[in-house]
Order: structure tokens, then sequence, then C-alpha cells
């Protein structure tokens, strides 16, 4: 399939690493992930499939950031409101501030029919769905907030501010209008006050993760109309728009406000001059798709035998290293995540599926697999986008230039190569490589 | 009646046999279904008070041979005979994928379930013996035509070792036939029963059929032909090898040994009962070194069958009742826990402990063939709940005021059994399914079949014990009154 | 003589700099008496960014202010300063790598075109790339690579 792939004009000698094939492969401009019409159709499938459960996920983490902040009871923070689903998307509709996607900027119709009906497809009271788990699974996002709000060091401004003196004036103005005339809740506050602050850094991580959502899921909407529409040559194709895609955004502001009483309080103000691509995107990424934490599971983990990293920087848990094989448990491998996507999943990759291993029975591991695919198309999307920010086109003349690319691309990809409490052996950057890995 | 049982199915292989290849399975189908609701009725007909042999049919045949057609059931070979029934259906009708020569196999399956039916129900001893010889024959056949890769010399070994069997028990037979007073050559068990022999006699008859039945069961150190056998050989033909034929070994150890030679057995009995213990902690400890589980499951088959010889070796009306109860468990979980391991190998590949991973898993492993794979690894380590508790418990139980230390070795082996059975699941269903070679086809419905009822069967039977021991009662009692307490025998000689 | 300011708007070249600067309000920072080393991209380097980035920024002013002081320095540093400094903090708070041999004058990625420019209150030096802040995870990344393979590449 002819994709727009860069031949350099000046030629380095051939990398001697590990993956030099793959690195040569992002060197003219490629995605770790090979580029066939298979794998195009199935990242594009997961795109799409991912964005819709994705657009509730941003609109209840926002709601929980900014409405049910630190109510010590949520019992009902998944229940989202009109209001929230009628939310217009910054980046997506008329009125956006940077039309993402063409489509419309309230929640998504596929979405709000899967929330009347859910998988049983009959309209029962919203809290029986909600007890059978016939939902969206908001237990996965929440997941994600808490891995990157767990690991630490993770670059950007924002985790310095949230330790600032700055910030914690902030968290105790709002918590003391949030539980104005609640004689209790203050009382525990002025007891245990950095509880309350730590509670308070908490949703500020939802709502990071919020306004970081809220421009994927039309990013990847936009891409699956273009894919319909025959707009994709190749898996570079789909890449490089998720590269324009992150330069596009990379400036909307990161905060985080709450919502009491019909008046709005900063906890963090927008003229902190946060970003998405430093305070959000790099964050994420590190936390989510590298680090997470290992889950409970099937496998368990014996942190004596140094079968756990003592680093937190070493963690690989995440989806690039994910043992594709569901263990029934909210972490990463996301077993609630893929039966979100499972519901919308578009048709040509159903009937895709049901030829394979086990068809309509295993269906939740193949998705698995694609996702894992489409997700190292994404970290494919933020290393190249990182080399176009931070250092030098791909047909650079100089070759010091181009010894700096490949060293940047080594040193990421030796994330996936390295030995190290057999991170090698988890990464599934060689698996993705072959269409028989599903 | 128990003619029917078994010239139905030797007719039906004969039409299984005449019949286009397409409809021999429907054939085969259809006979071991009638066989079955046959069996079902008898237990439905068998008068549980009656000691004696009941549906008793005679017919001289070559009276002057002493050869007659003479066929009982009794208590004893009840449980057997249904046993029979229920597995060989089992094993017929449900689709294992017979691909090469199918015909053939159905004949000989219904084959080898008529000779088994007549061995079992057999009251003439050289009747028995051609049972017992005729149902090697296709046997033999059918292990050499669909086993694994060393299937012909598994198929000779097991062919020679059942032959020398057979040998010691003929000629044990004959010798008794012979030494009989009236001159006449008397095969007739019911005959024989009331013919007292000189206790030197009655031992060197009794050692033959000993070794004789010893090699069929088998008890260690005749076992050696066990594991290539039932290694080599196909899931269904080990299902109906280790489920019901090896358990002629030990129905002829209760009907013949202990039955014809009681004085004699009396004397043997504590050397037999610590042969016993020796075999199930040797069948235990053997199992846990396995690194192949088809392999571990045979082990564990020859640790189990020796319960019955220690069953067999207190007499206690409690203890054979537990004796019978365990060749029927011992030959549900068998067939279970064979029929498991052969549903994973063939979807997996391999039955390397090593390399087997993870089967729990819900999505690519087997989730309910490895759920049913640890229900099985815990009925056979004798898990209250299930068959194998009562009828292990029962032999304990009723051996142990006579034989306490072979009875505490039988225990320690239980334990034993606990530990490779939790190697075997650990390592199988546990863990982590390999993500670069899990690609194993589903197991269909149909497949799921003879191991769900086969664990009905065992639940029901631990959880309702009076189902199967009912029918043995009268019979464990008749055979004990029979038996002169050891200590007696043992002044009588020393006297 | 002229400020950093004075210098950008009589240059015609630096329109899109000098709108951004005037957006994010920060001509008054620029006109106080600094002292301020400045790296100014010039239009080109602006439209090589993709489209859409500058929208963005042009619509939040903070985020637009933060990567603008990316791009300035405190104090006076000609181009023979930064021989012997490999970075330096800039006003935004990450630093600024510099690579500097008698043929090159680098910033980060960008290459100056034109150095040393002085100004009343500062010194500029003209960039064809706009720079933007390196994660502190980068040059960990950058090393990584070469640790793997066990030899020593320049770049």
């Amino acid at each position: 399939m002819p994709s727009t792939l860069i031949e350099p004009t000046t030629k380095l000698p051939p990398s001697s690493h590990p993956l030099a094939d793959i690195i040569h492969r992002l060197e003219r401009g490629g995605s770790m992930l090979p580029d066939t019409p298979e794998n195009l159709m199935q990242i594009i499938g997961l795109y799409k499939a991912y964005a819709i459960p994705m657009d509730f996920y941003w609109r209840d983490l926002l709601y929980i950031a900014e409405r049910v902040f630190l109510d010590p009871l949520p019992a009902f923070k998944y229940f989202l409101p009109q209001e929230y689903l009628d939310l217009p998307n910054h980046y997506a509709g008329e009125t956006a501030d940077l039309r993402i996607w063409r489509g419309y900027s309230t929640a998504h119709q596929e979405l709000l029919d899967f929330m009347a009906k859910g998988e049983l497809k009959t309209k029962i009271p919203k809290l029986f769905h909600h007890l059978y788990h016939d939902r969206i699974n908001m237990e996965f996002a929440e997941e994600c907030m808490r891995a990157m709000f767990w690991h630490r060091n993770m670059g950007g401004l924002l985790e310095p501010y949230m330790d600032s003196e700055e910030y914690k004036q902030n968290a105790d103005r709002v918590i003391r209008a949030y539980f104005a005339g609640n004689p209790i809740m203050l009382g525990l506050y002025r007891l245990f006050p950095d509880l309350f602050i730590e509670q308070c850094r908490r949703a500020t991580m939802y709502s990071v993760l919020g306004l970081f959502w809220e421009v994927m899921a039309p990013v990847f909407l936009e891409m699956s109309d273009i894919y319909d529409e025959g707009g994709f040559q190749g898996v570079p194709d789909a890449m490089n728009f998720l590269v324009n895609g992150i330069f596009a955004i990379a400036g909307r502001p990161i905060y985080h406000r709450v919502h009491i009483r019909g008046e709005w309080f900063d906890v963090v103000p927008k003229s902190k001059g946060f970003t998405w691509l430093y305070e959000a995107a790099f964050p994420y990424v590190e936390a989510i798709f590298y680090r997470t934490s290992p889950f409970r599971g099937t496998k368990s983990y014996n942190a004596q035998a140094e079968q756990v990293p003592k680093d937190q920087n070493d963690f690989h848990y995440g989806i690039l290293y994910a043992d594709k094989f569901p263990v029934a448990s909210a972490g990463i491998p996301p077993t609630l995540l893929h039966q979100d996507m499972y519901h919308f999943l578009p048709k040509y990759l159903v009937d895709y599926y049901q030829k394979f291993c086990r068809g309509n029975d295993d269906m939740l591991i193949q998705l698995a697999v694609s996702f894992q695919r489409s997700m190292y198309n994404v970290t494919s999307a933020v290393i190249q986008a990182g080399r176009a920010a931070f250092l030098y086109p791909l047909d650079d003349p100089n070759p010091r230039h181009l010894m700096a690319n490949r060293a940047y691309f080594e040193g990421q990809l030796s994330r996936f190569s390295n030995p190290k409490y057999n991170m090698n052996q988890a990464a599934k950057i060689l698996a993705i490589q072959s269409q028989d890995y599903r | 009646m128990l003619s029917a049982l078994i010239w139905l199915p030797a007719i039906g292989a004969l039409i299984t046999g005449l019949v286009p290849i397409k409809s021999a399975k429907v054939s085969a189908v259809i006979v071991t279904t009638i066989v079955l609701i046959l069996d079902i009725l008898l237990l439905g007909q068998f008068n549980l008070g009656e000691s004696n042999f009941q549906f008793q049919e005679n017919l001289p045949w070559l009276d002057n041979l002493g050869l007659n057609y003479t066929l009982g059931i009794d208590g004893l070979s009840l449980p057997l005979v249904v046993l029979n029934g229920l597995i060989t259906w089992l094993v017929l009708c449900f689709d294992r994928e017979i691909e090469e020569r199918p015909r053939l196999f159905y004949v000989l399956g219904l084959l080898i379930h008529s000779g088994v039916s007549g061995a079992f129900l057999s009251l003439n001893t050289l009747l028995f013996v051609i049972f017992y010889e005729i149902e090697l024959i296709p046997l033999y056949l059918i292990i050499a035509i669909w086993g694994g890769r060393k299937k012909n010399y598994a198929a000779i070994k097991f062919l020679i070792f059942t032959a020398i069997s057979g040998i010691l028990i003929l000629a044990g037979f004959l010798a008794l036939a012979w030494l009989a007073p009236d001159g006449l050559p008397l095969f007739d068990y019911n005959a024989l029963r009331l013919v007292s022999l000189p206790l030197q006699t009655q031992v060197i008859l009794l050692l033959l059929l000993l070794c004789g039945f010893g090699i069929k069961a088998p008890f260690v150190p005749f076992h050696t032909w066990l594991p290539d056998t039932y290694v080599e050989s196909a899931t269904p033909i080990v299902m109906l090898l280790g489920g019901v034929v090896a358990k002629l070994g030990t129905y002829g150890l209760f009907r013949f040994c202990v039955g014809l030679f009681p004085d004699a057995w009396s004397l043997l009995a504590p050397w037999l009962a610590l042969w016993a213990g020796l075999g199930i902690l040797y069948g235990a400890i053997t199992a846990i070194a396995q690194k192949d589980i088809k392999r571990m499951v045979a082990y564990s088959s020859i640790g189990h069958m020796s319960y019955i010889l220690l069953a067999a070796a207190a007499t206690t009306p409690l203890s054979l009742i537990g004796g019978i109860a365990q060749m029927v468990s011992h030959g549900l979980i068998l067939a279970l826990l064979f029929d498991l391991v052969g549903i994973i190998e063939k979807k997996v590949g391999t039955r390397e402990l090593d390399v087997l991973n993870g089967l729990l898993n819900p999505l690519r492993g087997f989730p309910t063939i490895s759920a049913l794979l640890i229900l099985g690894g815990m009925a056979s380590a004798g898990i209250p709940g299930m068959v194998g508790f009562i009828a292990e418990f029962l032999v304990f139980q009723g051996s142990f005021s006579k034989f306490p230390i072979p009875t505490l070795l039988a225990i320690l082996g239980t334990g034993l059994t606990a530990v490779y059975f939790v190697i075997l699941l650990n390592r199988t269903c546990f863990g982590k399914l390999d993500n670069n070679t899990a690609y194993y086809p589903k197991v269909f419905r149909t497949e799921q079949i003879p191991a769900l009822v086969l664990t009905s069967i065992v639940i029901f039977l631990g959880i309702q014990p009076q189902w199967l021991i009912r029918w043995s009662e009268t019979a464990s009692v008749q055979i004990a009154d029979r038996l002169p307490a050891i200590t007696i025998v043992s002044k009588t000689l020393q006297k | 003589m002229t400020t950093i300011v004075d210098i950008a708007v009589s240059n015609s070249d630096f329109s899109t700099l000098v709108a951004a600067v005037s957006a994010a309000n920060l001509v008054d920072a620029l006109q106080s008496p600094g002292p301020f080393t400045v790296f100014a991209p010039t239009n080109n380097a602006f439209a090589k960014l993709p489209g859409g980035t500058i929208t963005t920024l042009l619509q939040n002013i903070p985020q637009l202010a933060r990567i603008l002081t990316y791009h300035v320095v405190s104090g006076k540093y000609y181009k023979n300063d930064l021989r012997e400094c490999k970075s330096l903090l800039s006003l935004e708070g990450s630093p600024i790598d510099f690579w500097v041999t008698d043929e090159d004058f680098e910033v980060n990625n960008a290459t100056v075109i034109a150095p040393d420019i002085e100004a009343e209150n500062g010194i500029i030096h003209v960039i064809d790339t706009v720079i933007l802040m390196r994660p502190h995870w980068f040059h960990p990344i950058m090393e990584f690579g070469q640790s793997q393979i066990g030899e020593q590449q320049p770049y």
C-alpha cells in the first residue's frame, strides 16, 4: 500500500539496535506498526470504538472533577446529568475553538443509544443497568486517572504546582466553599487537612484526564470518518494525522475548576499556562501506555522476589506491554475498556474478527490486540511529534541532526528492548509486527 | 435379560460392520443406548435383599467339558455392568472425531463391551476366561490402530501382559477344576464355592489367580504395561481401559480369589494389605514425578486400584462395600480425567506439564474443561462431596480396625494424591496463558457432554452415596461371612 | 539605542513574532531594561508549525506567553559566551540547549541564522525554528538508546 514515506537524502549507516528495522522505519516517517491494510483497518476501527466510550469518559471525568468533587459518598458519580451530556466539546461542532471533528459537539448518538438500552437492549431503570454493569465502565477511566496521579515525576509544571502553597490555598478556598454549611465535613477538614487537599489533587487529575480525552474523542472520530471515505492510504497517514492533531492542540489549556452553588471556583486557573501537550499528553502516555501498575488477576506478582520493579520509573504494565488475555480486573490490560469498546465496534471489524480464532467467543481478546496495535500507532505519533518538536526533520541534510534523530528513536525503542525485569519479553512490539498476533 | 446385555452389543457390532460407513455411528449409538437402557432397567428390577445370584441363566453347552453357559448377577457385578454400559455409551456416542476407519472403531468398541459384560456376568469359570480372552483381541486392535506415536509397542506390551494374565487365570481354574473331588472337571461357580481344598493347595491356586488378576488391575509390580498402554491409547480407548476393563482384575479378585479361597485369603490378607499400602504409595509418588499429565493420571490409577486390594484384604462388610464402591468411583473418575486430559491434548497439542499453563482463561482457554478437571482432581483426591470420598472413606473405615498400618499408608497415599493433583491443576489450569502460543480451538458442547455427565454422576453419588452402595450391601455381607476370622486360620496352621 | 521590541518591529521578518508578543502582553516586559537574550523565530519559523498550533495558542494567551517566554533568557549572552555553556534556564523555567562551534550555532533544534544582534536591553539571535520546551525525559532518552547498543555516537 503506497504511503508517504520519506527517503532521506543523506544516508546513515544502519543502526545496530536490536529493533533496528523498526528504527529505520521510523526514520523514514513510518510507524512502529507495519503498514498493511489489515493493520490500518484494525486501528481505525478501534479508534472509532474507543472514541465513543471516551466521549462518555471525558464528560463524566469533568462532571466528577467539577460537580461531584469531594462528595464523601459519590454513589451516583457515574450517572451523568443531561447538562454534561450536552456539554459542547471544545473541538467538535459548530461552536468549537478549533474544529477537529466535523460532527456535533454534544454526546455521540451511538453513546446515547447504548446508554438508553445497554447490551440487554431493553429499557430498564438506569440503576439496574448500572448494577448489572451494562453501561460504560468508568472504572477504567478512573484507573487511568489513578495511574497518572500515582506515577510521579512525569514532567510538566502541574505536578510541582500541585505541591505549591498557591495550590493549597486555592484548594482550601474551594473545599471551604464546597462544604459550607456542613459542620461535620468542615470539622473533619480541620482535623485532617492534608487528606482533603490530597482528594482535591485527585479531583484535579480527573479534570486533567477529562480535558485530555475531550480532544482525543473528536480526533479519533474524525479519523474514522476519513477512513470510511477512503481517505487514508496507509498506517503512516493515520499516524501523521495524529501528529498534526497533537501539534494543533498542544497549547490547549489544562485547568481545574469546581462548580459550587452556581459559582465557578478555580483550583488550577487557566492563567497558569498549563498546556495539553506538556501537562496532560506526555504524562498520560508515560503513565498509561508505558507504566500503569501491576494488576490483580490470574497472575500474581511477588514484590519481594523483585517481580515488581523497585523503581516506579521501571514499571511496565501499560497497554504496550499488556498481556492480551483479560484478567477480569479494572486495571490494565483494561478488560472493562474492552467491554466498552466491544459495544461500538464498526461492522467491518466484527466481520473481520469472526473469521479468526474463536470468532464471537474471544472477540474481546481480538479487539484487545487491535487496541494494542492502535496504541502502538498512537505512541508512534507521540514519538514522531516529539521528534518534530524537539529535533529535526526526517529529510534534514545534516548528518549530525539525523544522528540525533536516530539516538532519539533508539532511546524510545530501547524501552521495548530493555532486558531489565524482562521488559523486552513483555513488550508487544515484536508481536505486532506480525499479522498472526491476534 | 443378561444374555441381551452380552449379545446385543455383539450383534450390534456385526450390524455396524455391515452398514455403510456413514451410518456406522448411528448404529453404534442405537445399540449402546439400548444397552444402557437395559442396564438401567436391570437396576430397577434388581432385588436388593436377595443374597443369591439373580437373573440366572443356564444353558448346557459342552457338558462333559464342564463348560456351561451360566450367567448371573449379584451386588458385585451389577454396578460394574452398569458402569460398563455407561462408559461405553459415553465413549461411542459423543463425537470423538474418529476420522480413521470409524466403522471398525465402533465395531471393536461394541465387541469390547460385549466381552467385558460377558466376563462380569459369567458364573462359569471357563466361560469367564473365554470372555476375558475374547475382549483382548479387539482391545489389541483398537490400541494398535488408534494409538499414539508408540502405539504398536504399547499394544504388544499390553497383549503380552494380559495374555499371560489370562493364562495364569486359566491355569488356576483348570487346576481347581481337576482337583475338585467329583472327578468331573468342575467350572460352575456356585458349585466351586462349596468345594473345600487343603489350605496349601488353596494358597498355591490363590497365588496363581492373584498374579493373573494383579496384572490386569494392575497392582505393583505387575503394572509396567499400564503407563505405556494408557498413554499411547487414544482418549476413548483409555477411558474404556481405565474406566472398565481394568476393573475385570479387581472384579476377579473379589469374585474368584476371595470368593473361592476364603481360608487361603485370610491367611495371606495381612501381606496383601501391606502390598496394597505400598502400591498406593508407589503410585502416588511416581505420579508426583511425572511431567506428562496423561502419564500422571495413569500412575494415579495404579495407586487407586490398590485401595481395592486393601479393601479386599480386610474383608469386613464395610471394606468390601467400599471396595466395590471404589471400583465404580475409580472407573467414573478415571474416565472423566482421561476424557479431560484427552480434550486438552487434542486442543493444545501437548500434555507437557511445563508447557501447559493458564487454561482456566475464560476467553482463550477452556474454562469449562479446566473447571471440570479441577473437580475431577478433587474427586480423585477424595474431597468430600464427591464419590471418591465415599469410596475411600468406606475402605479406610472398613480396613483400619483390621490392618491399621497399611490403612495409614493408604491414607498417606490419599494425601499424596492431593499433592500431584495440585501440581497438575496449578500448572495446567492456573497461571498465565502464553500470549504467543495460545490460539487453541474452542471446545464444542458435544465434546463436553461426556465430562459433564460423568461429573454430575460423581457429584450425585458423592452427595447421595446410598445410590452407590445399596446394590452391594448384601453381597458384601455374604462374602465377608464366608471368611473365617484371620486369627483362627493362623492358629489352625500352627497346629 | 533601540530596545529588543523596536528591532523586532522594524523588521518585517518578525511580524508573526511581534503579533504574538503583543497578543501575549509581553511588549512591556521586553521593553524593560533587562537585559535579555532573545531567540527570535522568523515568520518562516512560525510557518513551519502545523496549522492550528498558532490558532490554539492565540485563543489561549497564558499558554502562548509560556511558549514565548521559553525563547527568552535573562542576561546578555553573545554567541561566544554560549560556547562553553551547554544549557541555560529560560524565563519559562525549562532549560534551552546550545550547540556552538565555529561553524554552528544551534539552539535546541533551531539554527541561528543571524547571531548577536545587539539591542539596548539585550541580544537577539535570529532562529529558523520555533523552539519548544524539551521535557525532562528528553536527555535520558537520547542517552538510553546508546547505553543499550554499547557504542557512543555523537549527536
